[in-house]
């Protein structure tokens, strides 16, 4: 299968990949490609210029310095197995760590990711309950985008035409307990339902919990509701269905449903998985 | 552009485009070892290592790996010495059609690089992106353990049987033997992942004292396979090549009014654009079958109506593949939107659409209610039977449609040879029936028509067809060119064929003892658009639904009916799995009704040694049908294989609450559950091997046979039944199969018959060679008679202790005295189907918050008679149950209301990967079936049959609850937890 032609630049820099931008209306990035080849093989999209940024070796660190910061270019494998990560934000790493397979992991970028914003994905469930910001670069400068204002409807964020995302920002979390419990589509093991779990505790007591759900919506969304449910509560059995029903509601209509998993189905499990994010957090 | 890219240590520069696949640029390139096997990076056969790291080589533009290093495994041997993985690979088994193989051993390096100690766990997870359709996972983990322990240094595992006693008293058996358990390397210190290699054995008392026969000898075909040669269809390159892409229809059922190609035809590059207003309509039946096919005769090359969404409309031929897709998108098709139907019962209603409503199709039953066929069958009285019985259960289940993804799709390439003769080398199960159906569809006699099929990437039954040979054959044919057609997966899914979906209900009567007294079957089959092996698939579903149980009276009545989904034909297992899923839960709840135990109830019922299959001659294959008595069963391990397998799964455990219900995790619920199952051997009467050997200068053979490895192994059992006769080893056996000028006949690889018909005809013409040789050598040690000579160790021996080499013997024949060139032909054909029989266990755990089932293992304990090769027979149980666990518990073709396939990738469809398998355990229960090659039955398809069933069964044994159609997905089980 052949994508519609196109012409090809490989940016050496993040500011010649934001001048080709500027420059070309018809143009894309390309990072791994993991998404964006499969779309122009199908002529879901039909870009005149693709801005290869995958050589670009800035873009592929990873440091702990104050906050995390992880490079738009890091791929899945390596987030997933940094020592860093494991440490600052384990539910991260092990979000990585469980998307598609080897392959997918080893090309696959967080940048692009993000970038692509398909309801499916794990990073952007994980990135807005860690209270993540998004660097982003274009013609007119740097901003940074709160993680839970980047992802805006299926396969759109907050990005504006030309910007190029260089780096993501985690805050310090420690003192925090996280977990992300993710059901897999079972063939490309994309998130049929991921939810993540950030919890401030005191004691068995939870005094602040952010609850960020993924693939049952049409973008990662925070489970506001949950979350006012568990403040100031012990996490026992009772509380944790408490908040799984709230979720349930929450998403309500706004569940999508697929021939693997129907919105009924996808609704029920949200709770199911809140539950397990929260018990695995909770160790 | 230009790129360069380091592969396999060399520099080189090559011209692309930039859309061009890092796939499509390394294939040109002639690394063949690269392999397509899907769009979208899901099947990872097109894996390579870039910078040491296993990245799909189809999902990135070679542009993106300018300037890097790249390894294929071209690059891993250093001439004939093989890498130790490679090595591994081989000596364990874990090739099959060899197609995933260079990925896999690509994915084997990168881990052993990253980690040199890896635990079974890491090697799940490192192929975890390779999917492979043959060999269930289980060989290729242990080829990596095993590397793995080779490269530490440690000596390699010898790899054999594990020998064990029987449970029961075996047929033949006269208590006097026992079979010591030879002690086993255990693989020395740090290797404690290492396992056995190879499942339990149990000999069958009479079976032959033998030397080659029954070792675990390594595939002849396996060095090419695990180097990367370039073996199969696509691994070539002709001067001049065109690239060929079909149109399919985007409508389910529509009449083609109108078709203008001209745009298409006047792009530049474009050869030929054919469609039925350009072919002749010759009607055939696409099945892959014995003259005459079954009727109807329901194709034609390219039909003025479409069927399906996906039936063929066009096809292009083009200097490259890019512009023979720009070509289809430029062809305006005027279409007449018929009202289209899909479900096989609404289908046979008043007012249903009329499938096929053409009046050149003969042999429809009633093309009015869309019934192809009407089966019926019955022994004894099954009305009265039932009015007496002292219970009568009935129940009904759904079988669902499933592909048979095999990881190579559909490719042919056909070209003219120099003495105009048209060439097509095929990915086919049925080289022999493809000729000759073809021949007619391409106004071409059959001698004018050579087919080849060289090295296979699976096939499974999708190949038992003549699918696409006659659109290469006539594009070739308006072209004058050599023309490639590959199926893309999408394709694959919908344009080639499936398994049948079926509604079976049975009604079965039984006394108060719990003896069966009538069974009554009654199946909907759905045949799609076209009724190819529709036939025969139903039938052999009423075979295997009324052979398994004794009962006076049975009836079979069935139809098959047409509607507008993708075409079912044949699939490994063809009409079994579906029966045996609805047989064997029917007969558990039959029992559970009874109060009895479910094994007792079926130990009680089930055929035995001396019983006759009655209901057998009623259900053959059609017109064609050539036996007419009944068939009396020779040899049975069944009992034997029940009492293995509740022994490996540790059967009493599914009596104990405890057990069942997890205290530490409460939503957790553990069940096992168990199916008997029985396949045949062969089509009686029919199916047909033919074999012809040949002795070299050197005293080595060629063989040569019609018979069709689809990676399966059988060249390698064929030459080993041909060194076991001929007194040599197995490597002195230089194979070349399934190619129509070279080779005798054959039918073809389907209905579990090569080595059982092939097999016995490889035998009888090495007896005959046999007889040639002993003849040369009595005349060379001066005896008037061959008497008392036997072949050993590459040498005749004479009764008095002198030998002579057999390469003496040939040179003697080739070139001294009376000059003769040794060789025979011989044929076979079988009255006889004598069944294999196996049990099997599964053992699941149900989430009961989610719905889902996890396996967590599988056995099977299989009598298929003399075992000719563990290794390969091994192989074939664990990859079909891998396959049957997917018809099980998650495959599944769905569909839009207008007939579209939602999920015609391997993204959405799901097969199963090797890091979420089960343990598979394998127990070889041999019993000497007097009717075979050195006591041999089938084994391909029958573990295909139980899993489904099993798994049924142990979901019920874990929640009560029963589900009567598979596949068993989260959403369903927990909609049935839950109503
Ligand atoms: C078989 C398979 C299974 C997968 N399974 C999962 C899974 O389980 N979970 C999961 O989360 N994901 C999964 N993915 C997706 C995978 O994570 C991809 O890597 C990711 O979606 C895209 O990353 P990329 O680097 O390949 O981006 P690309 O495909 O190169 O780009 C995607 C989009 O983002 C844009 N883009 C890329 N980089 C930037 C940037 N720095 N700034 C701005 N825009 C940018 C591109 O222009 C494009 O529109 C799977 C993919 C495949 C093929
Ligand atoms: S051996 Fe793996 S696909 Fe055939």
């Amino acid at each position: 299968m052949y994508p519609a032609k196109f012409d090809y630049y490989r940016a050496n820099s993040v500011e010649e990949a934001v001048k080709l931008l500027a420059e070309n209306s018809d143009a894309k990035l390309l990072a791994g490609g993991h998404s964006l080849i499969p779309a122009m093989k199908l002529r879901l999209t039909q870009p005149a210029l693709l801005i290869d940024i995958g050589k670009i070796d800035s873009l592929k660190n990873i440091k702990a310095n104050g906050s995390l910061e992880i490079g738009a270019l890091a791929t899945h494998a390596r987030v997933a197995a940094s020592a860093d990560v494991k440490k600052w934000f384990p539910a991260l790493a092990n979000a990585a760590s469980l998307i598609g397979d080897q392959q997918v992991r080893n090309f696959g970028t967080i940048g692009g990711n993000i970038a692509h914003a398909d309801p499916a994905s794990d990073p952007p469930t994980v990135l807005i309950a860690a209270g993540a910001t998004i660097h982003v670069r274009g013609a007119s400068g740097t901003r940074a985008i709160a993680a839970e204002d980047f992802f805006v409807d299926l396969f759109t964020t907050a990005l504006e035409p030309g910007e190029v995302v260089t780096k993501i920002e985690i805050p310090n979390l420690s003192g925090r307990k996280s977990a992300y419990a993710k059901m897999s589509h079972p063939a490309s093991r994309y998130a049929i339902v991921g939810v993540c779990a950030v919890l401030s505790m005191e004691g068995d007591t939870c005094k602040e919990a952010r609850l960020v759900v993924g693939g049952a919506v049409a973008h990662a969304t925070r489970l506001s509701e949950a979350e006012a449910v568990l403040k100031g509560k012990k996490l026992d059995a009772a509380a944790l269905k408490a908040a799984a029903d709230a979720a349930i509601a929450q998403v309500g209509d706004d569940a999508m449903g697929d021939i693997t998993a129907p919105a009924d189905y996808r609704r029920a499990m949200v709770g199911q998985y809140l539950q397990r994010a929260i018990q695995s957090a909770l160790g | 552009m230009e790129i360069t890219l380091t592969i396999n240590g060399v520099k080189k520069t090559f011209v692309c485009n930039p859309g061009d696949s890092l796939l499509r640029v390394l294939r040109r390139e002639g690394y063949f070892s690269v392999k397509y096997g899907s769009d979208d990076g899901t099947t990872g056969a097109a894996a390579i290592l870039l910078n040491g790291k296993l990245v799909n080589a189809e999902l990135m533009l070679a542009a993106q790996a300018n300037g890097q290093p790249i390894e294929t495994i071209e690059g891993m041997a250093k001439g004939i010495r093989l890498h130790p993985i490679q090595d591994a690979f081989v000596r364990t088994g874990a090739i099959q059609c060899g197609y995933c193989t260079p990925a896999m051993i690509l994915a084997a390096k990168a881990l052993i690089a990253q980690n040199p100690n890896p635990t079974a766990e890491d090697a799940r997870e490192a192929l975890s992106g390779v999917l492979c359709r043959c060999t269930g996972y289980i060989k290729p983990i242990q080829a990596i353990l095993e590397a793995a322990a080779v490269m530490r240094g440690e000596p390699p595992t010898e790899i054999d049987v594990n020998v064990v006693q029987p449970l029961t008293f075996m047929p033949g058996d006269d208590g006097g033997q026992s079979v010591e358990p030879p002690e086993f390397p255990s693989g020395s210190g740090g290797t404690q992942t290492r396992q056995h290699i190879l499942p339990k054995f149990i000999y069958a008392p009479q079976a032959p004292q033998t030397r080659v026969v029954g070792k675990p000898e390594t595939k002849v075909d396996s060095i090419k396979l695990v180097k990367g040669n370039p073996a199969f269809v696509d691994d070539v390159e002709f001067r001049g090549m065109l690239h060929a892409k079909l149109l399919t229809s985007p409508h389910a059922h529509a009449r083609i009014v109108k078709i203008d190609d001209s745009e298409a035809r006047n792009m530049q590059g474009v050869h030929a654009v054919i469609h039925c207003f350009n072919v002749p309509r010759v009607k055939y039946a696409s099945g892959g079958q014995s003259y005459p096919n079954p009727k109807p005769y329901d194709q034609v090359s390219f039909d003025n109506k479409v069927r399906y969404v996906g039936d063929r409309v066009a096809a292009v031929a083009a200097e490259t593949l890019e512009i023979a897709e720009e070509a289809i998108r430029r062809i305006k098709v005027e279409y007449e939107i018929l009202p289209a139907v899909f479900d096989a019962e609404a289908a046979m209603k008043p007012g249903a659409p009329i499938i096929h409503d053409e009046d050149d199709t003969e042999g429809i039953f009633d093309a009015q209610r869309n019934i192809s066929h009407h089966i019926h069958a019955q022994v004894g009285n099954v009305e009265k039977g039932l009015a007496e019985a002292d219970h009568v259960f009935e129940h009904t289940y759904h079988v669902h449609q499933v592909q048979q993804v095999p990881i190579e799709p559909h490719i042919a390439i056909s070209w003219w040879d120099a003495d105009e003769r048209l060439v097509i080398r095929t990915s086919t199960q049925v080289p022999f029936h493809a000729r000759r159906m073809v021949a007619p569809l391409l106004g071409l006699p059959v001698k004018r028509i050579r087919v080849i099929k060289p090295r296979i990437g699976g096939g499974f039954g999708v190949k038992q067809e003549m699918l696409i040979e006659d659109i290469v054959g006539h594009l070739t044919i308006a072209t004058g060119r050599p023309v490639r057609l590959e199926l893309n997966r999408e394709e694959e899914f919908v344009s080639s064929r499936t398994r049948h979906p079926q509604t079976l209900t049975f009604r079965t009567g039984v006394n108060k003892d719990g003896q069966l007294v009538a069974i009554d079957m009654k199946v909907i089959g759905n045949t799609g658009a076209y009724a190819t092996h529709g036939l025969t698939v139903q039938t052999v579903t009423g075979l295997r639904g009324l052979s398994t149980y004794k009962s006076p009276n049975m009836r079979f009545e069935c139809f098959v009916v047409y509607t507008n989904i993708p075409v079912p034909g044949a699939y490994r297992g063809y009409g079994g799995p579906q029966a045996l899923f609805a047989l064997e839960s029917h007969m558990e709840e039959v029992a559970h009704a009874l109060g009895m135990d479910v094994i007792e109830f079926k130990q009680l019922n089930y055929i035995r040694e001396g019983d006759p299959l009655h209901i057998a001659p009623m259900l053959g294959e059609g017109e064609a049908e050539n036996v007419t008595s009944v068939p009396i069963i020779m040899s049975s391990g069944l009992d034997e294989c029940v009492a293995q397998g509740m022994d490996a799964i540790d059967w009493e455990r599914r009596y104990q609450e405890g057990w069942r219900i997890d205290p530490a995790r409460p939503h957790i619920r553990h069940g096992i559950g168990m199916a008997i199952c029985m396949h045949g051997t062969a089509i009686p009467g029919l199916d047909m091997g033919g074999a012809s050997i040949k002795i070299n200068d050197d005293g080595s053979f060629n063989l040569l046979v019609g018979a069709t490895d689809l990676g399966t192994g059988s060249d390698t059992v064929l030459a080993q039944i041909a060194a076991e006769t001929l007194g040599v080893p197995t490597e002195d056996i230089i194979v070349y199969s399934s190619d129509t000028d070279m080779t005798p006949f054959d039918t073809g690889a389907y209905a579990s018959s090569t080595t059982y018909i092939s097999g016995m005809a490889v035998k009888k013409a090495a007896e005959g060679v046999r007889e040639q040789i002993k003849h040369r050598a009595s005349r060379i040690f001066g005896l008037d008679s061959t008497e008392g000579i036997y072949l050993k160790d590459r040498y005749a021996w004479s009764p008095d202790g002198r030998s002579v080499s057999l390469e003496k013997i040939a040179l003697h024949s080739l070139h001294q005295e009376d000059q003769h060139q040794i060789m025979d032909t011989a044929s076979y054909v079988s009255m006889a189907s004598p069944p294999p029989f196996a049990a099997q266990f599964a053992e699941v755990e149900v989430d009961t918050e989610t719905g889902q089932v996890t396996v967590k293992k599988l056995v099977m304990a299989v009598d298929a008679g003399v075992v000719i090769n563990p290794i390969t027979a091994s192989g074939q149980i664990e990859g079909g149950m891998t396959q049957a666990l997917g018809y099980g518990h998650c495959e599944e073709m769905i569909y839009d209301d207008k007939g579209r396939m939602l999920n015609a990738e391997l993204g959405p469809y799901k097969i199963y990967a090797a890091h979420e398998m089960p343990e598979l355990e394998t127990i070889l229960v041999q019993t000497y079936e007097p009717t075979g090659p050195f006591g041999a039955k089938a084994i391909a398809e029958i573990p295909k049959d139980g899993v489904a069933p099993a798994l049924a069964s142990a979901i019920f044994n874990a929640t009560g609850v029963r589900v009567r159609d598979i596949p068993f997905t989260p959403e369903k089980v927990w909609k049935a937890l839950h109503s």
